[in-house]
């Protein structure tokens, strides 16, 4: 286990607000200087660009002189050597660009692909692609700063060693033994001595009797002291016992080892790759799903060392899915090297994680219905990830913390991935019926004077309808 | 009007059977076995004492508790390489075809994570309405039977592919004879990968049409099945023609059938009914009449005198006339009807062709320019090859697609000529009865696993698509005829895929875009590979009537059918089809003899079955055959005649078919035989079936039945969940009752009216408070009413009882989209069956008040004869599932409210909240809740019957619905998956549900589209407008539960005083 130092990132909210600001002065100062040419640079959107850039290019490409899988971006609209048409082409479909001849793209392909591999071809329209050149051709000043921002990313102090808890733990035992060992030695060496100094008087000696029977005597003198410390005792067994059993099924900071020491911190806060690149099905399916090793090798074809464990990790990619880090290129069942894209054939072991968030069976939770429909930030229920090593659950006072970070998120109060967690925030979240045809509906037959409800009508009393108004404390929202 | 009939859910019920008295009066009908607990002898022996007990039980707490305070660790695996068509979590849908030689039909395979879990009609692109039947549906379970050969073998022992190859193919091409024998193949390129071989090849069907196609060549030229097209038939005449559920390719007829049964326009199709057992057609004819097998050919005959307006001969007065009004009916509606007949005897269907012609319905409801392409076997020829492989002429026989160990009528004889053969080769996936006989088997792909290419009428091919990769080490039939054939290229997809190249079919047809949409569609047209037959008729009847005029009935007659779970056999070991009740007798897990009360009585059998009333055995002997069998007290069994269904008694000499298959004990131990086998399901009937004139004959004009002192039970749901005899569950009515108020509105029309109750106010403002005034029932809320009226969504479903058959495909679908647990023989016999929708089959007496008005018998003594128990009686099919009543009377008595009522109208079941008090199900008035008794998953009782047990089988379940504990109810809960994500869906989508989009898994299997669901609030949906129908109607509306199902009155279209 890592300690994480939990410095706040710098706030990137206000980063990416600045890029619209920018990024809306572009577009007027389009506007307003009426530059209509058709050039693939100058008609495009920057902030749809903005989107598609970070979706499709952002994994391979940076704007700055820097090549990560693919060459840096910075000044491409000065140093593209070719015409409006190859630059789609070679975009959409980059086989197919080189076959043409085209020299300046020849060129690319010699330097380029050898070493990295081909670009895969992207499912981007020409008006897309001249969304993304305006963006790229006028890269955010503020892009300096986000360069600048992984400094602002977590460090993960990985030479600490880890201080656990029981460690504190067998000190204290140890301690806690000694006292007793003086304690009963003291008690031993008093007594000879009252023993050594009644002899002298003549006194009696004192009864030979054994230590719990003299533990007897003294509770018996001091009975009303031990009483008031039994009473104590038991509360104190009552109250910890309580919070022990409200604590089961409490998963909240949840880390468990993983088979590969996956960095979400370098991912998504260093090289700000968006949550869904990996966990695209959060979005079509109710599973957000852990990516299959051929997502991670998109980048990591290219990107052979880690900056923090070196290729160990990512060494185990490559044995997953059979591909050789010398040669660049994958394995196939019979153990040939050259294949350029992995093979089903290979035998490899899959990469068996262990499940971070989890459901009881019965209890059947879409991602997309959250993420797609209701529009809610991954950070309400997973915490700012870009902080994190490998995956974790987020307690919620942490989540509550984010708020200022990621506007809009709901402030919950109930421990994370419980039942009641659920609840409060389907009675808090508001469902907008005006921006979908399936809400309107809805909507339009609550208020239907005709044939709506009047029982269901006090729903529209504080202008919000919430989840929960809509059904979602219902059982069989959830459990089918 | 029909609305005094009286309704009994069987003779069980009208004869007031002291069994039937006593499960009445009990709400839960199995006692708590607490006598037969305190009478285990081996409780006196125990030495656990008291404290003991106290020790365990601290012990247990403890270990529970802690147990529940480890954080489980779940591991999850991605893809490596994750194919791109995947999203874990989401189904992916693939268009293919269904055909086992029996029932063909279009499909829709639903896989998830790769793995097929649904099967469903393909009603997109289908043929007819696309629709499948329990068959089919059930069919998905059969690809993870863990029975299935997982490599080839030689003689029972593994081996592989290449010396299987090496020695088939030495065998063929060596000097002996080869032949392959099949059933019929309706695949063009399996057929030319079968003729690349060179050899033989003769077909056979289990179910023989022979004689059907042989009055077709004879009377037209055309040795073929015609088409039939019931959309087409106003007036359909069957005589013991089984179309709805096994008479030929009936997949297709169902919904044909029922698009004209629907009376809202107006017309209703009327359907005669001739038959000996009651059979699921039967149930659902407007006019049944009971005859003997061999009169079947005299009431073709009949009918082909009174049409050429003759009389009709050789047959008593009371069938005359049925017969002639059949007749009548027929002629009244020339080129709109379908005389059929089931028999497999030549003479009747030449006659029966014979008065479709005189008809006119060849060319309108009778297609042979276009014929089917199905039961073409011939088993003249298997016959002779029989005889040769017994005289050592033989020396390769390939057996594919067929069990002729099992099904041949001379199955023994063919045994003995299959030991005489040097090699043979079966490819049937499973050690059965010809492939564990056989030296080699190659076993073939599951067809989920296979691609394949089907015609079953010219002009249209139908494909089948892999929607898994092999789980075993087989491979395609096909593959092997190409490889044993030395083909140059003997991969079969590339030999299928070239039959649809531009190289091929000359006009260059099909280009890969083409292929992938015919492969998106599960069909292409246009490419012409089966002929199109021209026809004349010459029709020659005179020798047919006078061969049926000679046919003599014995005493007893027996009639050999198919059952519309288990096939011809193919469905044995399939948990999910056994444990589907019979349509008709309402058994599980069975065969038995059926037979009428009075041969019953006669012979001093059991008439009432029940858990601890056992069925006697009975034998019954056709010359020299003897099977031994449970008689079952059949209603509409015609007296003098037997029934029994085929497709029983499979894997009787302990042969591997799957552990379903076989009978299972009071621990779930399987039954062993005196020879120390497992003991079958039902015994074999084929044995029973004989060989005349080259056809297989399914009937018996003679046979001999005697009682046994033997006893045996039969799981039998048809008198559990009674109604009490509240009469207001199932409404009928006649057509003509029906047009006289069909502009009535709703709750005013005789036959459904509005229920209505006294009150003491004067509402019919007469100034007077007496009888007389009534107030709808409606009007009366004992609960707060709960607000789904017009708000959001309030699912709700129609069940129109005028066009459901019975089928059972709603049961089936319904069981493994909802992973219902399969609970075996002996748990169905305590009534703890878990279907979560039931069919309840009500008969219905034929006498009513105003028959007996009319033959002036007084109104007390009419009471009696509607007492009289129905011989012949009618039926009515009612689908129950869950209500989801909305003033539900589960809900309010549920001491933790785990049952609630949800604001889209739906009743729902929380399991992991229920305590399993079962009170809910005690004051469920439709008895439609179901307690899991027993860790089905987990209990060793029931490794042999349910799927969740092995690791294989479990795969079928539907991961979107929670395989319940023990201990907690469970019940319909109108598929709240699919609603759940329906409107998703439309969220994603942004619009609103359209009507159609969110269907039941029964909805969406019944074939005749009797049951319908939707939005009620929806104002443009199907339901609010069937709803709000005058034929609507809750049932036991009197009780005031305001279901959201709307079941439709049944209108049978007979005269009212026929009714």
């Amino acid at each position: 286990m890592y300690s994480i130092d939990m410095k706040k990132p710098m706030n990137s909210r206000l980063i990416r607000v600045q890029h619209l600001a920018l990024a809306i002065c572009t577009v007027l100062f389009f506007q307003v200087s009426g530059v209509g040419a058709q050039s693939i640079w100058e008609a495009g959107d920057p902030i749809s660009g903005q989107t598609l850039f970070n979706t499709n290019c952002a994994s391979c490409h940076k704007i700055t002189d820097e090549v990560l899988v693919g060459p840096g971006l910075l000044g491409i609209q000065d140093r593209w050597g070719s015409s409006d048409e190859m630059l789609v082409q070679w975009i959409q479909n980059p086989q197919e660009a080189h076959e043409s001849g085209d020299k300046y793209i020849k060129g690319l392909v010699d330097r380029y692909v050898g070493t990295y591999g081909w670009m895969t071809a992207q499912a981007v329209s020409k008006e897309e692609i001249g969304d993304i050149m305006a963006y790229v051709s006028n890269p955010p000043e503020v892009l300096g700063a986000t360069a600048d921002a992984s400094a602002d990313c977590p460090t993960l102090d990985y030479d600490k060693v880890e201080e656990s808890e029981s460690g504190n733990a067998i000190w204290f035992l140890i301690l806690f033994v000694l006292f007793i060992t003086i304690a009963l030695g003291a008690s031993g060496v008093k007594r000879s001595l009252t023993d050594v100094l009644a002899e002298k008087n003549g006194e009696a000696l004192l009864p030979d009797s054994s230590y719990m029977q003299r533990l007897g005597g003294w509770i018996w003198n001091n009975l009303v002291f031990v009483s008031l410390l039994g009473v104590f005792f038991v509360l104190y067994l009552v109250v910890a016992g309580y919070s022990a059993l409200m604590d089961i099924g409490l998963y909240a900071d949840y880390s468990p080892d993983q088979p590969i020491e996956f960095i979400h911190s370098v991912h998504v806060c260093e090289n700000e790759i968006d949550c869904k690149y990996c966990h695209h099905s959060a979005y079509e399916s109710k599973h957000a799903g852990i990516p299959s090793a051929n997502v991670c090798m998109n980048c990591h074809k290219a990107i052979k060392k880690g900056k923090i464990s070196g290729t160990a990790e990512i060494e185990k990619i490559y044995a997953a899915i059979g591909f050789d880090s010398n040669s660049g290129t994958y394995i196939d069942g019979e153990g040939e090297i050259g294949n350029l894209l992995p093979q089903d054939s290979y035998d490899g072991e899959p990469i068996k994680w262990n499940k971070v968030h989890n459901l009881p069976d019965h209890v059947f939770f879409s991602h997309q219905q959250h993420v797609t429909v209701g529009g809610l930030q991954c950070q309400n229920c997973h915490g700012d990830v870009s902080t994190y090593s490998v995956g974790r659950i987020a307690p919620v006072e942490e989540i509550n913390e984010l708020v200022d970070a990621f506007p809009g998120l709901i402030q919950l109060s109930k421990p994370t991935l419980t039942m009641g967690w659920c609840l409060e925030c389907h009675n808090k979240a508001e469902v907008d019926l005006t921006s979908n045809g399936y809400y309107e509906e809805l909507h339009e037959r609550l208020n239907d004077s005709e044939r709506g409800n009047e029982e269901l009508r006090r729903y529209l009393e504080d202008d919000k309808i919430t989840v929960r108004e809509l059904g979602g404390w219902e059982c069989s929202k959830c459990h089918y | 009007m029909a609305n005094t009939k009286k309704y009994w859910s069987g003779l069980d019920e009208l004869d007031g059977t002291d069994a039937f008295q006593e499960i009445q009066s009990k709400e839960f009908q199995e006692q708590i076995p607490v006598d037969k607990f305190l009478a285990d002898e081996k409780l006196n022996s125990t030495t656990t004492g008291r404290r003991d007990f106290l020790k365990f039980m601290g012990f247990s707490l403890t270990a529970a508790t802690l147990a529940a305070c480890e954080t489980p660790v779940i591991k999850s695996i991605p893809y490596t390489n994750k194919p791109a068509e995947i999203t874990p979590g989401v189904a992916n849908y693939y268009a293919s075809s269904y055909y086992d030689g029996m029932d063909y039909a279009n499909i829709l395979v639903k896989t998830r994570e790769g793995r097929p879990i649904f099967v469903k009609g393909n009603a997109a692109t289908g043929i007819g309405a696309g629709k499948a039947n329990a068959r089919v549906i059930g069919s998905v379970m059969e690809l993870y039977d863990k029975a299935r050969l997982e490599g080839p073998t030689k003689k029972g022992e593994a081996t592989t592919w290449s010396d299987l190859d090496t020695a088939v193919s030495e065998s063929i091409n060596g000097n002996g004879r080869a032949v392959v024998l099949s059933n019929t193949i309706v695949s063009p390129s399996t057929r030319k990968a079968i003729e690349s071989l060179g050899v033989e090849h003769i077909q056979y069907d289990a179910i023989s049409y022979r004689a059907l196609r042989e009055a077709q060549a004879a009377s037209f030229g055309v040795n073929a099945v015609p088409h039939y097209d019931f959309s087409k038939a106003k007036v359909v005449v069957s005589i013991a023609a089984d179309f709805l559920n096994s008479w030929l390719t009936s997949t297709q007829f169902a919904p044909d059938y029922a698009s004209l049964r629907n009376p809202n326009g107006g017309s209703q199709s009327k359907h005669f009914q001739f038959e000996s057992v009651m059979s699921m057609t039967g149930t659902n004819a407007d006019v049944r009449t009971m005859i003997s097998p061999s009169e079947e050919g005299k009431v073709a005959a009949g009918i082909l005198a009174v049409l050429k307006g003759g009389a009709v001969s050789n047959l008593d007065a009371k069938l005359s006339s049925r017969v002639k009004a059949a007749a009548n009916a027929l002629s009244g509606s020339k080129g709109e009807s379908l005389l059929i007949a089931g028999t497999n005897d030549l003479s009747t269907q030449t006659i029966v062709a014979a008065i479709n012609q005189l008809l006119g319905n060849y060319g309108t409801t009778i297609d042979l320019e276009r014929p089917s392409q199905a039961f073409r076997g011939d088993e003249s020829a298997a016959t002779q090859l029989i005889a040769d492989m017994n005289s050592g002429k033989v020396s390769t026989l390939i057996t594919y697609g067929c069990n002729p160990s099992y099904d041949m009528p001379n199955a023994q004889a063919f045994n003995s000529g299959l030991a005489k053969v040097s090699t043979s080769v079966s490819m049937n996936g499973v050690a059965d009865e010809t492939a564990s006989r056989s030296t080699f088997v190659a076993p073939d792909h599951h067809y989920l696993e296979s691609w394949n290419d089907l015609s079953l009428r010219a002009g249209r091919i139908d494909l089948v698509q892999p929607t898994i990769e092999p789980l075993f080490n087989t491979r395609a039939a096909q593959e092997s005829f190409l490889v044993w054939s030395s083909a140059e290229n003997s991969d079969w997809y590339t030999f299928l895929r070239s039959q649809y190249n531009g190289a091929y079919t000359s006009d260059a047809l099909y280009s890969d875009s083409d292929w992938n949409s015919a492969i998106h569609d599960g069909n292409m047209v246009g490419n012409n590979l089966s002929e199109s037959p021209n026809y004349t008729a010459s029709i020659e009847t005179s020798l047919a009537e006078r061969k049926v005029s000679k046919v003599k009935g014995g005493d007893m007659e027996l009639v050999t059918y198919v059952k519309a779970t288990a096939g011809a056999g193919q469905h044995a070991a399939n948990p999910f089809l056994q444990e589907t009740p019979d349509p008709v007798s309402k058994v599980t897990w069975d065969n038995y003899v059926t037979m009428s009360k009075s041969d019953m009585v006669a012979l001093g059998l059991n008439t009432y079955i029940a858990q601890e009333d056992l069925a006697t055995v009975v034998k019954v002997t056709v010359g020299d055959k003897q099977i031994e069998l449970p008689a079952y007290m059949q209603p509409g069994q015609k007296p003098g005649t037997i029934g029994i269904a085929l497709g029983y008694g499979r894997g009787s000499n302990g042969e591997n078919i799957g552990q379903a298959a076989y009978q299972t004990g009071e621990k779930g131990q399987h039954l062993m035989l005196d020879s120390g086998l497992p003991m079958p399901i039902g015994v074999n009937a084929f044995p029973l079936t004989s060989n005349s004139e080259g056809n297989t004959i399914y009937a018996s004009y003679d046979v001999n039945i005697e009682a046994t002192d033997r006893e045996y039970p039969l799981a039998c749901t048809q008198i559990h969940n009674t109604y009490m005899g509240r009469d207001s569950v199932v409404r009928e009515t006649s057509f003509d009752s029906y047009l006289a108020e069909a502009d009535k509105p709703k709750g005013k029309a005789s036959w459904n009216m509005a229920h209505a109750l006294n009150v003491h106010d004067d509402t019919n403002h007469d100034g007077v408070i007496d009888a007389r005034d009534k107030e709808n029932t409606s009007e009366f809320d004992l609960w707060h009413s709960h607000p789904v009226k017009d708000v959001g969504h309030r699912w709700g479903m129609t069940i129109d009882l005028t066009t459901c058959t019975g089928c059972s495909a709603c049961v089936t679908a319904c069981s493994i989209e909802n992973n219902v647990s399969v609970v075996g023989k002996d748990e169905v016999l305590r009534h703890r069956d878990m279907h979560w929708i039931r069919i309840d089959r009500y008969y219905a007496s034929d006498y009513s008040l105003e028959k007996g008005e009319d033959e002036g018998v007084g109104v007390i003594s009419s009471y009696g004869l509607m007492e009289d128990p129905a011989e012949n009686p009618q039926t009515v099919h009612m689908p129950m599932m869950c209500q989801h009543c909305n003033h539900a009377p589960c809900e309010t008595v549920c001491p933790v409210a785990a049952t609630t009522h949800s604001n889209e109208g739906l009743n729902q079941m929380t399991y992991n909240r229920c305590i399993g008090t079962r009170y809910c199900a005690n004051n469920c008035p439709y008895k439609v809740r179901r307690f899991n008794w027993f860790n089905y998953k987990g209990h060793s009782k029931f490794e042999n019957v349910n799927p969740a047990h092995d690791s294989l089988a479990r795969l079928v379940l539907n991961p979107d619905v929670t395989v319940r504990a023990r201990g907690v109810m469970e019940k319909c809960s109108m598929c709240v998956q699919r609603i759940q994500s329906g409107k998703l869906e439309a969220k994603k989508a942004g619009t609103a549900i359209n009507d159609g989009e969110v269907v039941t898994a029964c909805a969406e299997a019944c074939p005749s589209n009797a049951i319908a669901f939707g939005d009620l609030n929806d104002t443009g949906s199907q339901v609010r407008a069937i709803s709000e129908n005058n034929r609507s109607y809750h049932a036991l509306e009197e009780i005031g539960v305001q279901p959201n199902v709307f079941y439709m009155t049944k209108v049978r279209n007979v005269d009212s005083n026929e009714a």
